[in-house]
């Protein structure tokens, strides 16, 4: 009786404060947030309630810039109050590197892997390290983000598109490279900026694609012009910022678009012989810590709320409730190439060996 | 630690009590001291060495890694590269170093304490900040330095290029040139006047003098600036790996990081450190025969009398160079900095309208791990110097006071870690207490006794010295009374102490802040360090954001080495070691 009684107040005071949640989200104009008490699911609120008493979850997340990674956990922590997203970015590979020494050392910290490099799922998942889990968000999804993984260990949670980014202050749209074999042209000696694939998913993709495209001698004329190699493959935004390249060989759509909102002199051609579309999963580790705010922000990031925020830093929707934003093209409406993920898995460290050896480092 | 054992003894049953009784404490407290540098000190070394001759999966006895580390062709130029900086850096550092340490010392140069506040300001500066701030200076197209060439000139291309192995060398030897300077000056103070007064009055001019008499007399002191410079030189991971990758090329240490990618091939990496550790010990013992040999008597320390050199309108020249080098590592790194920090984007200029709060808003209220990475930062720093003292401390002690045979190993394993590259102990740390059956993988622990380790040396010179400097006379008086051991220490000792160990702890507080090299190893998500998330941020170039976490560590940091130039007087960072 008494242990009612207090479930219904307490049950109270959460209406009440999923009302004011409500007044205060309207009265901002912000995205409407989920009123927990009317609108979540029995699985999503048992969950949440499973995860409240773990607390916290740590996400290692190279799907975006640092900045779109931490809005995403502030997004998730307004959504579920009381649970804590530690969000660590860091390029793919870096990434992957941690999950290593973690799995050798035999203490995982990790416990949602957002990873660009779709081939480390398929080794982890190999190596028995995901945890199989089904999100209840997995089929409402686009279409062309669905099953990935039949066997339901990994998701896809986002997508991004690189073209070729340039310096509008320097150079006009008609003298920029229209497709990538422009990129080769002398005249771009000492003006291009790239990331690197032995960091960078999205460039290992890009590598692996553009190989498949124009064979290795791409890469090896590429390196004649002497590109500016950095490691993400959003240093490429920050180098044509600073004006010290011109173009943009691996130009990140999303980074890109952002930073050109923001008043920097950038913008973006989406080469002929297509931009690269690149599918990024994400899953739970095997024996994490944190199972259940995992497998909760799990189903966050395939959740509306995920997409408006991804749309929001000119990147890909991949639910369709949420329309692109204007300004930035969506994988819809550019022609697009990417590798299999054969292709991507068994490319990533080929190229990388490669790219060590055409380029020094 | 010592009164516990005592009691322990004491409340034990009078048969055991018997049995230890033979067994000294002091014997006890040796064997826990020795057990404890052998777990911070020897162990992981020891690690290390084996599992550069381990395979990976069973154990078993291989050369393999070996071949594997060196049969690559860029693997072996990294190690050429990283040779190539070390030189370069301890001959750049020198030039910077010693007319600088010589003016002070010997002329009648102007603005001599600026001067040593500067040399005091490109020691605290970390060689990664030192690095990104070189890129905005130096950047070929876009640093100030270049853009500002264009401008006077209207050439089309910059005219340094920070992306080089001699851009790398600059930003390496102005952030240890103090080493240098330290060294030569203090031994300039020891050098009398007598012997250039007797050059002089043989007909020497000034110049030839210099060259010919001031300089020999005090070239073991350059010499041990110059290999403390080139050791620093090639064990550095952060500003390689900032300016290095750009530039097309690898040392060796940005390529034992890249022995951590999948999969982590740890016995590779062991193997390939191996020449840095060699290379390491070498220098040192070499600098050691060559500071051992008789012959420079003339830096007695005793008497004579130091005349202080006329320089009539060269002072000025002097003192123009001593405000370039000053320019070159705190003036314009500084400025550049802090212009970056309160920027919406750098490559804008100076201007109202680019002002902004936002990189330090964003840094403390919207990311979700700075706070605490700050936080953590200090937090280590500060228990790590309690630590490396407190163990330092005691290791004096005994050796000092002689308390047990055999102290010489104590000091020996304490001086140790001054020959591992800070990459290389934390490998070493991580192959050895990263896993089960401690499984430290992760947690505050693992980085602080990585940190105290590391730091063991600087503690243990301070502590040292310290001891030595007091005479045991004054705890015999209180033994003498009935006082024991433990109350002459706390009653005498400390006190006496208390100005030498603040400093102490300064000196291992303020590089335990900014440690990189051997964090980047060991930090877990929820105990990264500020020195690995500027590195995690580098990777996206986001420099506006770097230079106000980079503000925000030399602003502590400034803040308490001001602290302990007022409590412990100016000179104590530059204190011969």
């Amino acid at each position: 009786m008494t242990r009612d009684n207090i479930a219904s107040r307490r049950d109270i005071l959460k209406g009440g404060s999923a009302l004011f949640a409500l007044t205060v989200g309207a009265a901002s104009a912000l995205a409407p947030r989920r009123a927990e008490a009317t609108q979540m699911t029995v699985h999503e609120k048992d969950l949440y309630e499973a995860a409240k008493k773990e607390g916290e979850l740590t996400w290692y997340t190279s799907h975006s810039d640092d900045v779109t990674a931490q809005a995403l956990g502030r997004d998730f922590e307004s959504i579920y109050p009381g649970l804590k997203a530690n969000v660590l970015r860091t390029t793919a590979q870096v990434a992957f590197q941690r999950i290593s020494q973690e799995v050798k050392a035999g203490a995982m910290q990790v416990d949602v892997l957002s990873s660009t490099d779709i081939g480390h799922y398929v080794y982890l998942k190999d190596k028995g390290l995901l945890e199989k889990f089904v999100p209840t968000n997995a089929g409402k999804v686009l279409d062309i983000y669905k099953n990935y993984d039949p066997d339901g260990y990994y998701y896809v949670t986002s997508a991004g598109l690189i073209g070729i980014g340039y310096n509008t202050n320097k150079l006009k749209e008609a003298d920029a490279p229209q497709n990538w074999t422009d990129l080769t042209d002398p005249k771009w000696k000492d003006k291009i900026a790239l990331g690197h694939p032995g960091f960078s998913g999205y460039v290992g993709t890009w590598t692996v694609t553009l190989r498949k495209l124009y064979g290795w001698k791409f890469f090896e004329a590429l390196a004649k012009n002497n590109p500016q190699i950095g490691r993400s493959i959003n240093d490429t935004v920050t180098m044509l910022n600073a004006g010290e390249r011109i173009v943009a060989g691996s130009g990140p759509v999303g980074t890109l678009m952002e930073s050109a909102q923001k008043g920097n002199p950038l913008a973006m051609i989406y080469p002929s012989d297509g931009s690269v579309l690149i599918i990024a999963p994400s899953a739970v580790m095997k024996g994490v810590k944190h199972p259940n705010t995992a497998r909760l922000f799990m189903e966050y990031l395939l959740s509306p709320e995920a997409s408006k925020v991804w749309v929001d830093h000119f990147n890909e929707a991949i639910r369709p409730e949420i329309s692109p934003t204007s300004g930035a093209k969506s994988a819809k409406d550019v022609k697009t190439i990417r590798p299999t993920v054969d292709e991507i898995t068994k490319g990533i460290p080929e190229v990388i060996k490669q790219w060590r050896d055409t380029f020094g480092v | 630690m010592n009164g516990g054992l005592d009691t322990l003894a004491q409340t034990a049953k009078p048969t055991l009590g018997r049995r230890l009784r033979w067994l000294e404490p002091s014997m006890v407290l040796w064997g826990l001291l020795i057990a404890i540098l052998i777990f911070l000190v020897a162990s992981p070394l020891v690690r290390l060495l084996l599992s550069s001759f381990q395979e990976a999966e069973t154990g078993r006895f291989t050369l393999a890694n070996f071949v594997e580390a060196y049969e690559n062709l860029r693997h072996l130029q990294a190690l050429l590269n990283s040779l190539e900086l070390g030189v370069g850096v301890a001959l750049l550092a020198g030039l910077f170093g010693v007319p600088i340490a010589w003016a002070i010392s010997r002329t009648d140069m102007p603005a001599k304490s600026f001067v040593r506040v500067m040399v005091l300001g490109a020691f605290i500066m970390p060689p990664y900040l030192a690095a990104i701030s070189w890129i905005l200076l130096a950047g070929p197209n876009a640093g100030w330095l270049n853009k500002i060439w264009m401008g006077v000139t209207g050439a089309d291309h910059g005219v340094v290029n920070i992306y080089s192995m001699a851009g790398l060398i600059l930003v390496v030897a102005t952030a240890s040139y103090p080493y240098v300077f330290v060294f030569t000056n203090s031994a300039l103070d020891l050098v009398s006047s007598e012997m250039e007064d007797a050059a002089n009055i043989l007909g020497a001019g000034t110049l030839r003098t210099i060259f010919r008499v001031t300089l020999p007399l005090v070239f073991p002191a350059i010499l041990g600036g110059l290999i403390i410079s080139f050791l620093e030189a090639i064990a550095l991971f952060g500003a390689p790996a900032l300016i290095a990758l750009p530039a097309h090329f690898h040392v060796v240490a940005t390529q034992l990081w890249q022995f951590f990618e999948y999969p982590v091939k740890v016995e590779e990496a062991a193997a390939y450190a191996m020449p840095l550790l060699f290379i390491t010990i070498f220098m040192f013992w070499l600098q050691r025969s060559v500071l051992g040999r008789k012959g420079y008597t003339a830096v007695t320390g005793k008497g004579g009398e130091r005349r202080i050199i006329r320089l009539r309108a060269w002072r000025w020249v002097m003192f123009g160079y001593a405000l370039f080098i000053c320019a070159l590592s705190v003036l314009l790194p500084t400025l550049v900095l802090m212009q970056a920090a309160f920027a919406k984007a750098w490559g804008r200029g100076f201007s109202l309208d680019n002002l902004t709060l936002a990189n330090f808003r964003y840094l403390l209220f919207e990311h979700s791990q700075a706070q605490n990475v700050v936080l953590n930062t200090f937090l280590y720093a500060g228990a790590t110097a309690f630590a490396a003292i407190g163990l330092s401390l005691a290791i004096a002690y005994v050796v000092n006071r002689k308390l047990v045979p055999w102290s010489n190993v104590l000091s020996f394993l304490c001086m140790a870690p001054f020959v591992i590259p800070g990459i290389v102990l934390a490998i070493g740390f991580y192959a050895a207490y990263a896993p089960p059956p401690l499984a430290l993988y992760g947690t505050a622990t693992i980085l602080i006794l990585g940190f105290t380790t590391r730091f063991l040396p600087i503690a243990y010179t301070s502590s040292a010295a310290g001891i030595r400097s007091i005479n045991p006379e004054m705890e015999e008086a209180v033994r003498i009374l009935g006082g024991g051991r433990l109350t002459a220490i706390r009653r005498v000792l400390a006190p006496l102490l208390k100005k030498s160990l603040a400093g102490a702890w300064i000196l291992v507080f303020i590089p335990a802040t900014r440690e990189l090299s051997s964090a980047i190893f060991l930090v877990g998500p929820n105990t990264r360090v500020i020195s690995v998330m500027l590195f995690d941020l580098s990777e996206e170039g986001n420099f506006e954001v770097l230079s106000a976490l980079g503000l925000l560590l030399l602003v502590v940091t400034i803040i308490i080495a001001g602290i302990g130039f007022r409590v412990i007087g100016r000179d104590f960072m530059l204190r011969r070691t």
